[in-house]
């Protein structure tokens, strides 16, 4: 490379000048296309590395959920009395839970399809959307029409028995013999009949809210695992027995086919050593576990095994499965309420669900997009992206059927509360474990550093002798 | 005048005093009757328990009889197999070292065999990582994994967490290859509260440094609990000489030591539990964390959250029988309806189980169709690249072998 050096080269030998790989724009182009494809790369590292993260409808959610909704509850009262209306609307307004907004006409009835007609009458009776009251004081009146259409439920105790909101449910029904060999064993129950006769009218008056399951089985062996204390006519059970009564252990009380929440109900037959076993200080021989189910003890008549449950105790037990489905369902705290529920409740219970969801799909939207921000790197897909969309777009059909059709408005609750559940609980939104920076040097510098050293070094010293030459032929 | 009124004020307020206090005294019996008995003021309604061993190989015997340990007592005060997510390496009882097979011991005498029957194990092997023990408590699993293996809890369960295994500062390691760290389980535990998926937790952990996985924890109404102090180590109680590994640690050792005497309907606290246990006994000092936890400890019950118990309630079974009249008379025509279609709906609910099922994997199946055409598309992909490299190579030999 020095050209005043001029070597005179022998025959046979080749000018090491002219040597292919001396040549310096070889190197150079060799080490320009090294940085050159690490160059092109690092996109593709980038985008390989990075999470994705889709930018969420945040301004929409914050919108839609401080909108407050208000679902229209329209009475009508057939003798045109406008001053009672007024007063009547006034003081329900005051009274109803917030959410529903009570519209009190007066005059002709039976324009619009959801209204209710409250008429003067004898004594208190219900039927379908018409009531029939005596209207005596306005307080009596108020607190009728209260109880029917926003039932109430101030008690801590019995607002955790209602089960939460699922749009489908599994229903498991259980004979337990806990002995069957003991000699008082119930061999089968006709399980069809009793949900023919007691079960399904519920069912089918609740369709509008749940899809239910049902399924039944007939065990002989189920043991209890605690000891029964003997009182003076058999044996009894205390309430800490009862809160231990399920012996989850032993006993397999439902499929796990599905992942829908299972209510479970239990005819329990005690073994003939133990009979009869009553609750201690109670009538009744029947108790509800808050947001599993229920239980009801049915003592044989007498010590000889049955092939089937007589008439009586199957009538029995699935009106008494009948009320505990009901509670564990709805909490009825209704004075007329008569077992099978009215137009009235059916309503009062869609609005109260409605209310629930749509306060459920309010806070899952709210706290899902404050997850997002807080946790950098969840990553949020496609399909959650859609979901929350298509949860908002149900909610505001909500907002705007709120006031027109009960029935499509629940049904608009339940479709936003399902997709943003199934939104939050997406399994691709893993957010990805926590790096500091210390581990992310200790990963990548054990794999760059080794190829990235004689790099660096080999382009500094090119680019040193190309500034030498530069320096050296002007 | 003056001392009328007087009177007649110290009248009114001692008759309303005394009915303000008589209608107290009948609720209080009233409660008493339907309420629990003794003072905890917990509000939930349904037990689980998460119970994780995080590691795997002979000598970590000990942290597989933790977890079983603790699964014993969970499932012997109440809580059932359907409420317990246990993740164990589960390598320990067949394993070819064991001399006595199949069972795993907790103690040297080996009195109690804790593996042999009636367990049920939700993680077993190499499914015990972290991502799963994350979706797990997220909930945010595939929806393919059965019901068993997933945490259904809603926002009135107490939930018990508890992980052994080997950690250190603020991380926790899982199965000799991963680690967990101190926030991964607090942005675990946030995610449960925004959903509420839970009303109060205990986490109880014991390893090394222990009382530094809970210390990033920020989610209300979680009380937390370690077996060790940053800088300190958690040691073994003591070792069977048969086996030849160390059969439990020290603290879970102590705590189980108490938990025996526990039983369903025990009044014992979460206070006599912190006090009992001696750090010159276990020689490193367990610590609590009870700022996030809104219930004194001394008011909070054992059984909280170890035992299965629930608040019960006993309905009238006589209100069944005036239900029947009622469903006869009152409401006739629904009444009527409902029992002429009634008769068609029982046929039809097998019917309705099998379309239900089909609206459950629908979601599946499409996802199910993308990674069949990438599977096919990958298969043709790779063996015409094998058979396209084995031509190339068959090429060069043969151009090698004319060419000399």
């Amino acid at each position: 490379m020095d050209p005043q050096n001029d070597l005179a080269i022998p025959s046979g030998l080749r000018n090491p000048a002219d040597l292919f790989f001396q040549k310096e724009t070889i190197r150079r182009t060799i080490i320009a296309s090294y940085w050159i494809t690490i160059l092109l790369a690092l996109p593709l590292w980038w985008h390989t590395t990075s999470i994705e993260r889709l930018p969420l409808p945040e301004a929409r959610v914050y919108h839609q959920v401080d909108k407050p909704i208000s679902i229209p509850v329209r009475l009508c009262l057939p003798q045109s009395n406008t001053d009672l209306s007024s007063r009547l609307q006034g003081a329900l307004s005051a009274r109803v839970p917030k959410g529903l907004e009570v519209v009190v006409e007066s005059g002709n009835c039976g324009t619009e399809k959801d209204t209710y007609v409250v008429s003067p009458g004898p004594k208190k009776i219900v039927r379908g959307r018409h009531l029939t009251t005596p209207f005596d004081d306005l307080e009596g009146l108020t607190q009728t029409i209260v109880s029917l259409v926003a039932p109430s439920d101030v008690e801590q105790e019995k607002q955790t028995r209602v089960a939460q909101f699922a749009s489908r449910y599994r229903l498991a029904f259980s004979l337990l013999n806990e002995d069957a060999s003991s000699g008082n064993g119930v061999m089968s129950w006709d399980v069809q009949k009793g949900i023919h006769q007691q079960i399904q009218p519920l069912l089918d008056v609740l369709k509008p809210l749940h899809n239910f399951t049902i399924e039944s089985q007939v065990q002989f062996y189920a043991p209890l695992e605690f000891d029964l204390r003997p009182t003076d006519s058999g044996f009894g059970l205390s309430y800490e027995d009862l809160t231990v009564f399920i012996n989850s252990a032993e006993w397999t009380l439902s499929s796990s086919a599905s992942n829908d929440p299972v209510l479970h109900f239990i005819l329990f037959v005690p073994s003939a050593s133990h009979t009869p076993l009553r609750i201690i200080d109670s009538k009744s021989s029947a108790f509800i576990l808050p947001q599993w189910g229920g239980v009801s003890i049915y003592n044989t008549p007498s010590i000889w095994s049955t092939q089937q449950l007589s008439d009586r105790g199957l009538q029995r037990a699935f009106s008494t499965f009948s009320t505990q489905l009901s509670y564990t369902t709805w909490h009825s705290s209704s004075p007329e309420d008569t077992g099978l529920i009215s137009q009235w409740q059916l309503d009062a219970l869609i609005r109260r669900r409605m209310l629930e969801t749509a306060k459920g799909t309010r806070d899952t939207l709210r706290s899902f997009i404050k997850l997002a921000n807080q946790l950098e790197n969840m990553p949020v897909r496609e399909d959650v992206r859609n979901d929350i969309e298509g949860s908002l777009d149900a909610l505001e059909k909500l907002y705007n059927s709120a006031s027109t059709s009960l029935s499509q408005s629940f049904a608009y609750s339940a479709e936003a509360f399902n997709l943003a559940s199934r939104a939050f609980f997406n399994p691709g939104m893993l957010a990805l474990l926590y790096f500091p920076t210390e581990h992310k040097y200790a990963v990548y510098a054990p794999l760059f550093a080794s190829g990235l050293v004689p790099l660096f070094v080999s382009a500094l010293r090119e680019l040193k002798a190309w500034k030498q030459q530069r320096a050296q032929s002007r | 005048m003056l001392p009328l009124t007087l009177l007649h004020l110290f009248l009114g307020l001692s008759a309303s005093l005394l009915g303000a206090f008589a209608s107290d005294h009948q609720e209080e019996t009233v409660k008493g009757f339907f309420g629990r008995n003794g003072t905890s003021q917990s509000t939930h309604t349904n037990n689980w328990a998460v119970l994780v061993c995080t590691s795997r190989y002979w000598f970590n015997y000990r942290h597989m009889s933790n977890a079983l340990s603790m699964y014993r007592t969970v499932k012997r005060l109440g809580i059932p197999d359907s409420n317990i997510i246990l993740m164990l390496a589960d390598d320990a009882s067949c394993n070819a070292r064991n001399k006595f097979p199949g069972s795993v011991y907790a103690n040297p005498g080996r009195h109690l065999d804790l593996y042999g029957e009636n367990v049920e194990v939700d993680y077993r092997g190499y499914e015990v990582t972290v991502e799963n023990l994350i979706r797990v408590l997220t909930g945010r699993v595939e929806p393919s994994v059965p019901r068993s293996k997933r945490l259904l809890t809603d926002e009135h369960s107490n939930i018990f967490v508890y992980m052994a295994g080997h950690g250190g500062n603020e991380f926790l390691k899982f199965q000799d290859n991963e680690e967990i760290s101190a926030f991964d389980i607090a942005d675990a535990f946030e995610q449960m509260y925004q959903k509420k998926r839970y009303n109060e937790i205990f986490f109880m952990v014991d390893t090394c440094q222990a009382n530094s996985l809970y210390s990033k924890l920020y989610s209300p109404n979680i009380l937390a609990t370690g077996s060790s102090q940053v800088g300190e180590n958690s040691y073994s109680h003591s070792s069977d000489k048969d086996l030849g590994v160390a059969v439990i640690d020290a603290y879970t050792h102590y705590v189980l030591e108490l938990m025996e005497g526990i039983n369903k309907t025990s009044q014992s606290t979460m206070q006599d539990l912190f006090s009992s246990i001696d750090p010159n006994k276990i020689n490193s000092h367990p610590g609590v964390r009870s700022d996030l936890f809104r219930r004194p400890l001394d008011k909070t019950l054992i059984t909280d959250f170890f035992g299965g118990v629930s608040q019960i309630e006993v309905v009238d079974e006589e209100e069944g029988v005036e239900e029947e009249a009622g469903l006869a008379g009152g409401n006739g025509e629904d009444s009527v309806s409902s029992t002429a279609t009634a008769q068609a709906r029982s046929f039809v609910i097998p019917g309705r189980r099998a379309s239900r099922s089909k609206r459950h994997t629908e979601p599946i199946s499409s996802t199910s169709t993308t990674t069949e055409a990438n599977e096919i598309w990958g298969w043709v992909g790779s063996s015409t690249r094998t058979w396209g490299a084995v031509a190339l190579f068959g090429g060069l030999v043969g151009w090698v072998r004319m060419r000399s």
